[in-house]
């Protein structure tokens, strides 16, 4: 493997557009490999379509997205698929497959490396199965590989799908609110685990966060966003809960009335 | 017998999930009641007229049938092998159908699936081939076939296998749509190509309702693999048919006790294969597996045995392709000039059958679905006794009981609309029934705290909250009448199928192709107009 270039992520004037909302209003983003990006703001101010912009869940509207080496923004299809198998992404609810085993539902993450579809445990080969179950063990769930996914805990789905993503192998890790369902002692718990992991795989991460402390406690670098812009974007180090705060301030009109 | 689940029938699983849906005014919907109570009334005092309906005919048939019973009694089964044989290769042809109508529905429902769908023109060109298979009916698709390939089994397992691709095609496309999309896209996030992230994204979430909907059809298609035999498409329909025209009536009940037998075996299996793979317990995730394993494996070896002992080769299926095809481009151009005016005739009895027996099984099944109903009945034991009567009605084939009635009444509409009357009410019945014991228990203890008696509970608790769903099965009963009132002519019981049969009986293919195309439209229509109807209510 050649050497990763120095910027994981850029992104140049991104704009997305949904019909007549614009959720995301040309935001520059500069991510550099090994670094742990949180994104912050308000409710609907943009964060998930963004990171869902960085790997083409969404197509862009306008702007520039390169990721490793791929420009996302006019990458064709099959492009799109290879750099996905590189690309982690950790949903807010999980998204496994409730009826399926969590061993199943974490090689799920393989399909990208394999050829053509699978279905059922028959179908992986063995190393695949150790594969995952080793990464189940990572996880501290190896005992619970045979259950039914919908049958574990909140904190618990939310770690087989970092084990399902760990699969993947990836270099990029994008992590959207990945502990906003889950009670506070889980969430400490997954968000440990999770950077634990990332720290020890030197991956690059670009997690959205509620949970300002935790940010202020992990991030090496900040990203404020309002209504789609980018309103914040410096180092952790030395950084105070006020400015971080001003990110959360409402959206002004023009005539200075709050908008709710 | 042939037909897609109504809203909340205790058919596929969770299929009938209701949503949440913005209701019409209420000033509107009374209007739209009215409306729709003065049109049924109109159509049905209309129909009544039309096939000049006489009371004084169905009591003399009381004699006639009560003679029939007496000929039927008691049942013998004359050669029991040959029975048995028969009863085999009837359950095969039915597995064999809806396996094969599985194979076709799959990728016909992705394809007709709002969210997986390559292009809205191909989704709706899919759910095109749906309806069509579904609008078409089952002994109608049998009669093209037996005469395109031959008789035999072969011609009855594809009818079958087409027609069912209208209801699982349907019914496993809903399902795509209900999945919850979340999975899928972390599927696609991890790189999966398009078909790796249909079958382990998608896949997995349809995968109980699907089985469900399969059970579901076997069941429905054993009743309808019964009287195939009657075109000569297969099964123990034929040697029925032969013991009813030689008036051997206690051979002819030897045979649907048999029958009997199997189908409320099937509904116990059913019910057994539901449970143990639709309903899985989080504490045995070994145990469901085993479960699932041996179902398929069973399903697998069936397949492969069902192929050996009907004698068919499985690349038949591929090889036949060419004569349906050629079979269904002798149907073009219709040609509707040939009987002229007694085509529209029998259009017309066709419709009037529809209604009419749809009016007398409502009047029946409200009643006796209420009886069955444990909620409402005054005495368990008079709710099972209901319960079991309808599920004997239900057993039965239409053709079987359309057959009855000739013999009683005579030919003509007179015996068809007593024969899908009294089919209706193990339709209509059960649901009515069903719906009657999930009403909210609140009312109906507030009309008893008020002193209110069983009269007064039933009219002011209990009919107002089923109203709606009676509504509903009605419309649905309807179209399922109407579907099968084309078919009864097969046996003279009135309507447009004796044309239908004639005409392909004397090789007229354009007459048939014109035929369908009007069964075709009535039941499209009919489908469309019940389900604004049922939006409106
Ligand atoms: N698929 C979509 N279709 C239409 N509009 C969308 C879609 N996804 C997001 N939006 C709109 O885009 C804007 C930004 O949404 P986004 O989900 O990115 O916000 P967010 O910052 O992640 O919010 P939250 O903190 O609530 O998750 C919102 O106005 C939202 O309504
Ligand atoms: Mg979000």
């Amino acid at each position: 493997m050649s050497a990763p270039p120095a910027t994981a992520v850029t992104t140049r004037g991104l704009v997305k557009r949904f019909g007549t909302t614009t959720a995301v209003d040309g935001v520059d983003l500069e991510v550099r490999t090994g670094e742990l990006v949180v994104l912050l703001g308000l409710s609907g101010s943009g964060k998930s379509t963004l990171l869902r912009c960085l790997n083409g869940l969404h197509p862009v509207t306008a702007g520039e997205v390169v990721v490793d080496t791929v420009a996302v923004h006019r990458a064709r299809p099959a492009e799109l698929r290879r750099l996905r198998t590189d690309v982690g992404f950790v949903f807010q609810q999980f998204n496994l497959i409730g009826r399926l085993t969590c061993l199943e539902n974490v090689l799920i993450g393989a399909l990208g490396r394999v050829r053509g579809p699978r279905y059922g445990l028959l179908t992986w080969s063995a190393r695949h199965k150790r594969e995952a179950l080793a990464h189940l063990d990572r996880i501290g769930l190896a005992d619970q590989a045979d259950q039914r996914a919908d049958t574990l805990s909140g904190g618990q789905q939310q770690r087989v799908a970092l084990a399902r993503t760990l699969m993947q192998g990836p270099r990029l890790l994008l992590a959207d609110e990945p502990v906003a369902s889950l009670d506070p002692e889980n969430a400490g718990t997954v968000m440990d685990l999770l950077l634990r992991v990332c720290r020890e795989d030197r991956l690059t991460v670009v997690c959205t966060l509620h949970q300002v402390d935790l940010a202020l406690g992990w991030a090496h670098r900040l990203v404020g966003l309002r209504g789609g812009r980018k309103v914040l974007d410096r180092t952790a180090d030395g950084v105070s809960r006020a400015e971080v705060m001003e990110v959360y301030r409402r959206l002004e009109t023009a005539t200075g009335m709050a908008v709710a | 017998m042939n037909a897609l689940a109504p809203p909340r029938v205790s058919g596929p699983g969770g299929t009938g999930r209701p949503r949440p849906r913005s209701r019409p005014p209420l000033s509107w919907r009374r209007r739209v009641l009215v409306t729709l109570g003065g049109v049924g009334l109109f159509a049905t005092v209309a129909s009544w007229w039309y096939l000049e309906f006489s009371p004084a005919v169905l009591l003399d048939g009381t004699d006639a049938v009560a003679r029939l019973v007496g000929r039927m009694l008691p049942p013998v089964v004359d050669d029991p092998g040959r029975t048995v044989d028969l009863v085999v290769e009837t359950l095969l042809m039915a597995l064999l159908g809806t396996v094969i109508a599985t194979v076709l529905s799959v990728p016909l429902a992705f394809l007709a699936a709002r969210n997986t769908t390559p292009h809205p023109v191909v989704q709706a060109a899919a759910r095109g081939v749906i309806t069509f298979c579904r609008a078409v009916p089952d002994l109608v698709f049998a009669i093209v076939l037996v005469r395109a390939m031959g008789i035999g089994v072969l011609a009855g397992v594809l009818a079958l296998a087409l027609h069912s691709v209208g209801m699982l095609g349907k019914l496993f496309a809903d399902a795509i749509e209900e999945i919850d999309e979340g999975p899928r896209e972390a599927v696609r996030s991890t790189g999966a190509g398009r078909l790796a992230v249909l079958v382990s994204g998608v896949v997995p979430q349809v995968v109980p309702s699907w089985i469900g909907t399969f059970v579901y059809r076997v069941d429905i298609n054993l009743r309808i693999s019964v009287v195939l035999g009657f075109v000569g498409a297969g099964g123990i329909g034929f040697a029925l048919q032969s013991s009813l025209r030689s008036l051997s009536y206690d051979a002819a009940l030897g045979m649907v006790l048999a029958i009997l037998a199997v189908l409320a075996a099937m509904e116990v299996a059913s019910v057994g294969v539901r449970h143990l793979l639709l309903q899985p317990s989080a504490r045995h995730p070994r145990r469901d597996r085993a479960a699932r394993w041996i179902f398929g494996a069973g399903l697998l070896l069936a397949t492969g045995f069902a192929f050996a002992w009907l004698r068919i080769d499985p690349l038949t299926m591929v090889t036949s392709a060419p004569d349906v095809v050629a079979a269904a481009m002798r149907l073009v151009p219709p040609d509707f000039g040939l009987v002229g005016g007694q085509l529209w005739e029998a259009v017309l009895q066709t419709l009037a059958i529809g209604v009419l027996a749809t009016a007398g099984g409502i009047v029946m099944s409200i009643p006796l679905g209420l009886l069955a109903a444990r909620t409402v009945s005054p005495h368990p034991v008079l709710a099972w006794a209901a319960r079991g009567l309808m599920l004997a009605v239900r057993s039965v084939p239409e053709l079987i009981l359309a057959v009855v009635f000739v013999a009683a009444v005579g030919l003509g509409p007179v015996a068809g609309v007593c024969a899908l009357g009294i089919g209706s009410i193990g339709f209509l019945g059960k649901l009515v029934a069903d719906a009657a014991e999930e009403i909210d228990l609140g009312p109906v203890e507030a009309v008893r705290a008020v002193g209110g008696g069983w009269w007064q509970v039933l009219f002011s608790a209990v009919l107002p909250q089923v109203m709606p769903s009676l509504i509903g099965s009605s419309l649905y009963l309807l179209d399922v009448n109407i579907r099968h009132s084309t078919v009864l002519g097969i046996v003279g019981a009135g309507g447009v199928g004796f044309l239908l049969y004639e005409a392909v009986r004397t090789l007229n293919f354009e007459f048939a192709g014109a035929i369908i195309l009007i069964v075709f439209v009535i039941v499209y229509v009919i489908e469309r107009l019940s389900g604004w109807i049922r939006a409106q209510v």
